[in-house]
């Protein structure tokens, strides 16, 4: 996390130095430890910014909070209503449809062929600031905030499997090494709590396991490894080995670091290394993390009202709705960017019971989040967002009756909401054709997102737009934000992405 | 508070000290602003704007004629496009919405390039590397006498030499990884002879603690991990792999050959068990099974990634450019990378890894060290027998014909079988009893996975894009990168004709890449400080003759890492102090006017507890160990169907072996590893970063193995020292390679006196601290005084004496 030497930034080098010869100037270590501690607390710690210093443009963002649905929610049972689908119950797929895209190789040669399928869920047709947005019975709670989403229809991908599709979306390459969107902004942009890790990641529990997540969806790629998401758990220790061992007290441990300072004050007298200094300043940060922390995590705070709001799983640790309501609380006090991961929505089979119980994990904590910023006068400058790698087909995998169906990947087009942080609330972007299978031009024709890798076509958010947008809105010029390994300057967005201006407020 | 003036050295201003006159250097000044700046679109892929783009990459792009002149003109610099349009406020380049602007700095160098005639030269990677001609005779003079001309022309000079006791413990940390033991340490501070440093040298080249240490760096180029990696993430059957690095260094095979076996080992005559081993190289990329993937978007994959590691590990660049088009700024067409490419697509792997541990092709081999030591002893014994017995007479003679032409373990089983003379003779016994033993080893082995190519090769071609479903063109033949040389004549195109190329003495980049490589974990940084990157886009070497010359003198050696690293740790430059010098202002140690200092590597640090608490296991080889880890890692990531969902931590000895061999899920690797900047594997990593974070002071306070450490080094160090000056003494000698200073051992005796004071008030505490971690406790010792002296020893294995080095 907070690193106050940068290899290669001899300003910084410069002005480390110049404030070990204050502190130690010719004389011996004179300075009591804890006065050591507070001297390098205020003069090396009073800012921390990332490489940008100041944001490219003023930021409408302040923080992101984003929930990823791992695995691909299906797009046509929660938000893309296709009514026109009904009646073309298990007929197949129509080529001109499918257009060549390709097909992953679980329903490649299925017997069925590609047949189509309706959802059986109901939608109703929700106020917003515009003509309204149509949401699933599924989830009642979100549909309620309605008016304070912007609904992205025409989210778009090229993969079309998990883990490079995951890959993709959180680190703008579907091949492993990349930074991720966390850690890009950790780079650009520092932390606004020294007390407390700047990109946070939790797993939230679920009744249907089956993805994998990896270290590199939050993973530094080729930055300094102190950007990497932090990982805050809800089984032991919620930040790793956060508590001292038994037996060790507090008090035990401030002695301890009373003579660790001591002792590496006696290192740098021998050897001038600023680092050296910089890590006592480190040791003092964790001993705070150890208050702040478990401050943090303790809800007994909480009034009741908050977990009618969250729902009654926000208190039981690992939930979603407990990682939703941690979300909040590290938020007010100053992480800039958090990430739950929710897996479980890979529905290729018995997609009603798994995306019921899914939903049911999520819907009113997400419903809960947008009301809680809201009312606390924190939703404006923090983004929330929630989407997956991909979306689901519009034909079913394996057997297909009314009440119950299966559905493969989908990368052509799927929903992502946003909420807060300078977006527009209460709007619909971008449309999708009468099955749900291509993004399409307001008249409902199947459109091409992409007739050239250059062009950007307006009613479309590629992942690489959808990340633009996102770096956007925190004041960061995506083309901007560059970082020179290889000899080649990288970015999220690699040459791509595109800043859809239409949603943002 | 007064400080000297610093003198302030920058990239920049030392070339303008050494540059005594005016001349612009093309190689160091011209071409890395031309590359940076405008070759985006007038370089190797300029053709891509349109047929005539104009490109600068070459003297006959820039002085071509053209309509409307030419953008370099010797006889007119006046009159020069180039000159015009960047210094044209009308229509400038690079164009006024162009990301990248040119400073004024670099303005006034290309004018002053173009005024001198705008000469071209290859850029200096490029360029086969020589050695200067110097006044010295040996290199380790040679080195020196290169770092102190540059330092002179700074105005300034190496640093005193490092105390004895330091220099003892750095160099000990750079070879094995571990400070000297008590023994090593005191033979050489009491060695007064000049030889003495040399014979410490020579103690610490040949502890088999030398490969296991050397081996990481290579893990970390290679992404050597025990899982899949992708997807599921299973078990991988790969660490005989890591254990032949560990013995190839060891063994101080030359690197040629290293290099050699690992691309090609499968394709040498009669290619032995280490040999094959070897190209687990070649099958090290991440893999997949997962559901719906396309086959043959994952041939492309691994075949792309296969591709890049091989550029960044011995070319030092980045070849994933011209995966999609040719390369922006370095001269690599889109066509040669696919030629490049075509070495790898004809490995007979399937292109998903069936979540197997055997995904084969594999081979059978010796599970860890000893098994080979065991099994090498074996064959040699079979080798003595099949050789010294002349079958004649004892076998018949149909036997007799086909001893001459068959392998030894053939040869073995006649002698065990015949019923002809030497039937039920001591010899017979004896091959029997061989046949047997061998045989009864050989089902212990374990599988490692090694290359093997198709019968028939795979035919490649350029995928538009990168696409793997855009192929076009012709199918390309083998071939390599033009601008780093000639494939050798006579030499098959596969990778075995591969290996030749990149070993052979023409080629400009290998031995410089390694050579760098191995001077950044000497020097703690390059002399080429992008060791990834030695293209257009890369700093240019701070030193770079002396670069050269030892790429060259490496390969005159023969390759010999030993040797490199002998010379290296014998300079002055690797001997001086490491404190921080206050009359220069040199933070990067361009100058390296001072010794490194540094944070030592996640392994380091967790091998130093182990081994100083005596708990150390030094057992060598085999399948990845799983030392504690919090509950649930694996678990909150990990797929259902995936076989390294859960952690099924080791018990007893396993828990402590060498952190080298602690089991690497590439998805999630192991936190303390993690936490102290060690790669994910998964890509490629030629340089770790350093980071200094809060997280890391948690771990090193509180994780259970180090919690464990402390509480044994404490029981060591009451054991082994009388008293507590004498122990405070001893665990810095073990630590720091020195007794603790008067301030020290008043800070550990006032640490010390309060928690004994306050376990005294709480045995029960005392107790239930020292029951962390499995290995038992000294229960002959009184609980709080070990209790207390444990948390004296948390903080002297946390404290930078032993964290860095210095």
């Amino acid at each position: 996390m907070n690193q106050l030497y940068p290899k290669p930034n001899p300003i910084r080098e410069h002005e480390l130095l110049a404030t070990r010869r204050q502190l130690f100037g010719g004389s011996a270590l004179g300075v009591g430890t804890a006065a050591l501690a507070g001297l390098l607390n205020n003069d090396l710690l009073a800012e921390e910014s990332g490489v940008l210093g100041a944001t490219h443009h003023p930021a409408k963002a302040k923080r992101v909070i984003y929930l990823f649905m791992s695995g691909g929610p299906s797009h046509l049972d929660l938000w893309d209503y296709k009514p026109k689908l009904v009646d073309m119950f298990n007929q197949q797929l129509p080529d001109h449809v499918r257009g060549g895209q390709r097909v992953t190789g679980m329903t490649a040669n299925q017997r069925n062929g590609l047949p189509l399928c309706p959802s059986r869920y109901k939608f109703t047709r929700q106020q917003n600031n515009q003509d309204g947005v149509w949401v699933s019975e599924l989830l009642p709670h979100t549909a309620k905030v309605a008016h304070e989403l912007c609904v992205v229809h025409s989210t778009y991908t090229e993969a079309i499997n998990h883990d490079p599709a995951i890959t993709y979306i959180q680190t703008g390459s579907q091949i492993p090494g990349r930074p991720s969107l966390g850690a890009w902004l950790s780079y650009g942009l520092g932390s606004l709590n020294e007390n407390l890790p700047h990109y946070v990641v939790m797993h939230a529990r679920t009744n249907h396991p089956e993805q994998s997540l990896f270290n590199r969806l939050w993973g530094p790629g080729f930055l300094s490894s102190e950007h990497q998401g932090i990982l805050m758990r809800s089984e032991g220790d919620p930040v790793l080995y956060l508590s001292n061992p038994k037996s060790v007290t507090s008090g035990d441990r401030r002695k301890q670091l009373d003579a660790l300072a001591a002792l590496n004050g006696e290192q740098h007298k021998r050897f001038g290394d600023p680092e050296v200094l910089a890590r006592i300043q480190q040791h003092e940060m964790a001993y705070r993390m150890q208050t702040s922390v478990p401050e943090l995590m303790d809800l007994s705070d909480e009034p009741k009202s908050t977990f009618e709001l969250y729902g009654e799983d926000a208190r039981t640790p690992g939930t979603f709705a407990a990682c939703c309501l941690n979300a909040r609380r590290l938020a007010e006090r100053g992480v800039r960017n958090i990430q739950i991961f929710h897996r479980g929505w890979d529905a290729h089979g018995g997609l009603p019971r798994e995306h019921g119980s899914q939903c049911r994990d999520i819907d009113q904590a997400c419903a809960g989040l947008i009301r809680d910023l809201r009312a606390r006068g924190m939703l404006d400058d923090t983004l929330v967002i929630w989407g997956g790698e991909f979306g689901r087909t519009a034909y079913c995998q394996g057997n297909l009756t009314r009440q119950n169906y299966g559905r493969d990947h989908h990368p052509r087009c799927f929903s992502t909401w946003m909420a807060g942080g300078g977006v527009q609330p209460g709007i619909t972007y971008g449309r999708t054709d009468d099955y749900g299978y291509n993004i399409a031009n307001p008249d409902g024709t199947p459109m091409d997102p992409l007739p050239d890798k250059a062009d950007w076509r307006p009613g479309t958010m590629h992942i690489h737009d959808l990340n633009a947008t996102i770096l956007h809105l925190l004041g960061i010029d995506h083309r901007k934000l560059t970082y020179r390994y290889q000899g080649r300057d990288f970015r999220l967005t690699d040459i791509h992405g595109h800043v859809i201006k239409d949603i943002i407020a | 508070m007064k400080s000297a003036i610093p003198i302030l050295i920058s990239l920049t201003t030392l070339a303008t000290v050494l540059e005594a006159d005016d001349t612009v250097n093309f190689s160091r000044e011209v071409l890395p602003i031309l590359s940076n700046k405008c070759f985006v679109c007038h370089g190797p892929d300029a053709a891509e704007y349109g047929e005539d783009m104009r490109r600068l990459d070459s003297a006959e792009g820039a002085m071509a004629a053209t309509d409307s002149g030419r953008a370099i003109d010797p006889q007119a610099p006046a009159k020069s496009l180039l000159l015009l349009r960047i210094h044209s406020e009308d229509d400038p380049m690079p164009p006024a919405d162009a990301e990248k602007q040119l400073t004024r700095a670099e303005r006034s160098i290309l004018t002053r390039w173009v005024e001198q005639g705008g000469n071209y030269s290859k850029h200096w990677a490029f360029v086969k590397p020589r050695k200067i001609n110097r006044p010295e005779k040996e290199t380790v003079a040679v080195v020196d006498g290169l770092i102190a001309e540059r330092q002179k022309a700074a105005g300034t000079s190496f640093s005193p030499e490092a105390d004895r006791a330091t220099l003892a413990r750095r160099v000990a940390l750079v070879l094995t990884g571990l400070p000297p033991k008590q023994d090593l340490l005191q033979q050489f501070l009491q060695d007064r002879s000049p030889q003495a440093y040399s014979r410490l040298v020579e103690q610490l080249l040949s502890d088999p603690g030398f490969g296991e240490h050397q081996a990481r760096y290579w893990l970390d180029a290679v992404r050597y991990g025990d899982t899949h990696g992708l997807h599921l993430d299973n078990r991988r059957g790969i660490y005989p792999y890591r254990d032949w690095v560990v013995r190839a260094f060891n063994n101080n095979l030359p690197i040629n050959t290293f290099l050699t076996w690992q691309l090609a080992g499968d394709l040498l005559p009669n290619a032995s068990m280490d040999q094959r081993i070897a190209t687990g190289f070649v099958r090290m990329n991440p893999s997949t099974a997962e559901g719906g993937a396309i086959p043959a978007e994952f041939q492309a994959k691994n075949n792309f990634d296969r591709t890049e590691t091989l550029g960044t590990v011995l070319l030092g660049m980045s070849l994933t450019c011209a995966r999609c088009h040719t390369h922006k700024y370095d001269p690599i067409p889109q066509t040669e990378y696919y030629r490049l490419l075509a070495f790898f697509n004809s490995t007979a792997e399937s292109s998903m890894d069936g979540n197997k541990y055997e995904y084969g092709p594999t081979l059978k081999v010796p599970r860890d060290q000893a098994e080979w030591q065991q099994w090498r002893n074996l064959q040699r014994q079979r080798d003595q027998l099949v050789n010294d017995i002349p079958p004649a007479g004892g076998l018949s003679p149909d036997e007799e014909k086909k001893y001459g032409s068959v392998s030894s373990d053939e040869r073995l089983k006649l002698l065990a079988n015949t019923k002809a003379g030497l039937a039920n003779s001591d010899v017979q016994q004896e091959a029997q009893q061989l046949v047997a033993t061998m045989e009864q080893v050989r089902k212990g082995f374990t599988s490692t996975l090694v290359a093997q190519d198709l019968p028939k090769p795979r035919e490649t071609r350029v995928l538009r894009r990168g696409e793997y479903n855009l192929p076009t063109g012709d199918p390309l033949q083998p071939g390599i990168i033009s601008v780093m040389g000639q494939f050798p004549a006579e030499t098959p195109r596969n990778r075995l004709g591969l290996a030749r190329w990149l070993t052979s003495s023409d080629h400009p980049l290998v031995s410089r890449v390694l050579v760098n490589r191995i001077w950044q974990r000497v020097f703690g940084d390059g002399l080429v400080r992008t060791p990834e990157d030695f293209g257009l886009q890369g700093q240019h070497p701070t030193h770079p003759e002396l670069l050269d010359w030892l790429a060259v003198d490496f390969q005159e050696s023969g390759w010999d890492l030993k040797q490199l690293l002998r010379t290296l740790v014998h300079t002055k430059t690797f001997r001086q102090s490491s404190t921080w010098r206050t009359d220069i202002e040199d933070p990067e140690n361009r100058l390296f006017a001072r010794a490194a200092s540094y944070r030592l590597d996640a392994e380091v640090l967790r091998d130093l507890g182990l081994w100083s608490s005596g708990l150390l296991n030094p057992h060598m080889g085999g399948e990845g160990v799983k030392p504690y880890q919090p509950a649930g890692m694996w678990l909150a990531m990990a797929h259902p169907a995936s076989n390294t969902k859960s952690y099924q931590r080791d018990k007893g000895d396993r828990l402590y072996r060498r952190s080298l061999y602690v089991y690497w899920k590439r998805t999630s690797p192991h936190p303390m590893m993690t936490l102290f900047d060690a790669p994910d594997r998964e890509s490629s990593c030629v340089r770790r970063s350093r980071t200094n974070t809060s997280l890391q002071s948690l771990g090193l306070l509180n994780e259970t193995q180090r919690t464990e450490m402390s509480r044994k080094l404490a029981e060591r160090l009451i054991r082994e020292s009388p008293d507590d000056d004498a122990r405070i003494d001893y665990a810095y000698r073990m630590l720091a390679s020195r007794d603790a200073s008067a301030k020290e051992q008043a800070v550990c005796h006032r640490l010390l006196q309060q928690m004994k004071a306050r376990y005294a008030a709480a045995p029960k505490e005392a107790e239930q601290l020292l029951g962390i971690g499995e290995v038992a406790r000294d229960k002959s010792l009184d609980p709080v005084e070990v209790a207390a002296w444990s948390q004296v020893a948390t903080i002297m294995l946390a404290s930078d004496a032993a964290i860095m080095l210095y």
